[in-house]
């Protein structure tokens, strides 16, 4: 096979194309996102500046969400398929939902303190429902470090998913257990903020999700370069 | 005569690895009396901990009380798996044409007794230590609410201890897993005591934590059902 055909067809399997697609849009709507909250969104009656911190903060929420439902999906399709690339999807989704639930709290502790004047306020079901999340998928990591060869995946696989079964079991427990100090922000009967504010908090909503799609390409990226130079190591040794 | 027909049914199955569990247990007695001790020492130096000589500690009889239950819970989870995984049973029992799901619905079951018989002294204890008031009437409530959380605790444990069986470090992997998972179930359990006791003794805030309790029992059986084949896949 002539060099340039064998560079393209690997570059296929890599994706790499997709990252940097991926990439561009995720740096284009986290721009736009930014100046529109900063500069163009009107300023909340109530809260002043440190409202702003809203659109960020729910959009990273709800963005891990989706992680911690693509790491758990990913983690069914690998046990059924053995495919080690549901295992790289799952496992890449789960380190950037984890990094999202602690933007989450960073986020959420600093409107807390600028609304409620401490750092940490345990009357608020979504910022503890967050540490509990953090805390249940850090243990993914401690398994996943401490299984090996197929154990490592088939663990992680099914961890996968009893971690997000346990998200809402979490979010509802700890729901009905405490009054409600956090500002609801949807309910029911549709979004609770003018159309003004709600355009802005969905650009954000999908600059964090190309945010997340792009990390997962990149990172998904990294982990087949680094398996293909493995095959290529071991091929080359060989012969 | 075909294999189907020799093969014991499931629920003998079930009988026989449950008898299993609890003769070696009757034997050795190892894993009930050292989560009672345990227990009855958590709740010795929750005491303490308060940094109170303070006799009435009714409002936090919840909180105390399933505290103990979670830790004492991962002891008795962490000890599950243990005979197997010395003397080499386990592999004849994976061999054997037994069910995955029996052996979790087994070890889930013998789980519930060591957690019930556990509670059957933690909870008259809890009363006599920290409640200054009525508690003895309530106590049928704090027993039913406790049984559906020894499912809960039975369901994701036999998951978790299952897990945590074929990895490094063992024992500190399952408290790591098994903790964050059993939050919902303290939030309830310590919920629905403090409904009855030391609390606004609310029935209807008792019932929602009841059925909460419930809920997690069957998302984790389904859970269990969907996963536990592929945890002991080798």
């Amino acid at each position: 096979m002539p060099s340039s055909t064998t560079d393209h067809a690997s570059r296929r399997v890599i994706g790499a194309r997709a990252a940097l697609i991926w990439g561009v849009i995720a740096t284009v709507l986290v721009t736009v996102a930014s100046v529109g909250v900063f500069l163009v969104a009107p300023e909340d009656a109530d809260q002043g500046a440190i409202q702003r911190i809203f659109y960020f903060h729910v959009a990273i929420a709800l963005v891990s969400l989706v992680a911690f439902a693509v790491a758990c999906v990913a983690g069914i399709l690998f046990l059924r398929t053995r495919k080690l690339r549901w295992d790289d999807v799952s496992v890449t989704a789960v380190r950037i939902g984890i990094l999202f639930s602690v933007l989450v709290i960073i986020t959420g502790s600093i409107w807390a303190k600028a609304s409620w004047g401490t750092w940490w306020v345990w009357a608020d079901p979504r910022l503890v429902t967050y540490l509990i999340v953090v805390l249940i998928y850090a243990a993914y990591f401690v398994l996943r470090s401490s299984v090996d060869d197929d154990r490592r995946l088939r663990f992680s696989a099914i961890y996968a998913v009893v971690g997000f079964v346990s998200v809402p079991l979490s979010f509802y427990s700890v729901r009905v257990a405490q009054s409600f100090v956090h500002p609801v922000v949807f309910t029911s009967g549709g979004a609770n903020m003018p159309n003004s504010m709600l355009i802005w908090f969905l650009i954000s909503l999908a600059a964090m999700l190309a945010l997340f799609i792009a990390l997962l390409e990149v990172e998904l990226v990294g982990r087949r370069t680094e398996r293909a130079l493995r095959a290529l190591t071991l091929r080359l040794e060989s012969s | 005569m075909s294999t189907a027909v020799n093969r014991p049914r499931w629920t003998r199955q079930l009988a026989g690895l449950i008898r299993k569990d609890l003769r070696l247990e009757l034997r050795t007695k190892e894993t009930v009396v050292a989560m009672v001790l345990f227990a009855i020492v958590t709740l010795t130096i929750m005491q303490f901990g308060f940094g109170t000589r303070d006799d009435d500690l009714t409002r936090f009889t919840g909180g105390l009380m399933w505290v103990t239950l979670a830790f004492t819970a991962v002891l008795g989870v962490g000890r599950s798996y243990v005979a197997e995984r010395e003397q080499r049973v386990l592999d004849g029992i994976l061999v054997s044409p037994v069910p995955r799901i029996v052996l979790l619905a087994a070890k889930a079951i013998a789980i519930v007794i060591y957690m019930t018989i556990t509670e059957l002294v933690v909870i008259p204890v809890v009363g006599i230590f920290f409640v200054k008031g009525p508690y003895w009437d309530s106590i049928g409530w704090i027993a039913l609410v406790a049984l559906i959380a020894n499912v809960c605790i039975a369901l994701s444990g036999t998951l978790f201890s299952g897990l945590a069986l074929f990895t490094r470090a063992r024992d500190l992997i399952l408290p790591v897993l098994f903790l964050p998972a059993l939050v919902p179930v303290i939030i309830a359990g310590a919920g629905a005591t403090h409904a009855v006791v030391g609390g606004p003794h609310d029935m209807s805030e008792y019932r929602g934590y009841c059925l909460f309790l419930v809920g997690y029992a069957i998302l984790f059986l389904l859970v269990c059902i969907a996963t536990y084949d592929a945890v002991f896949d080798d």
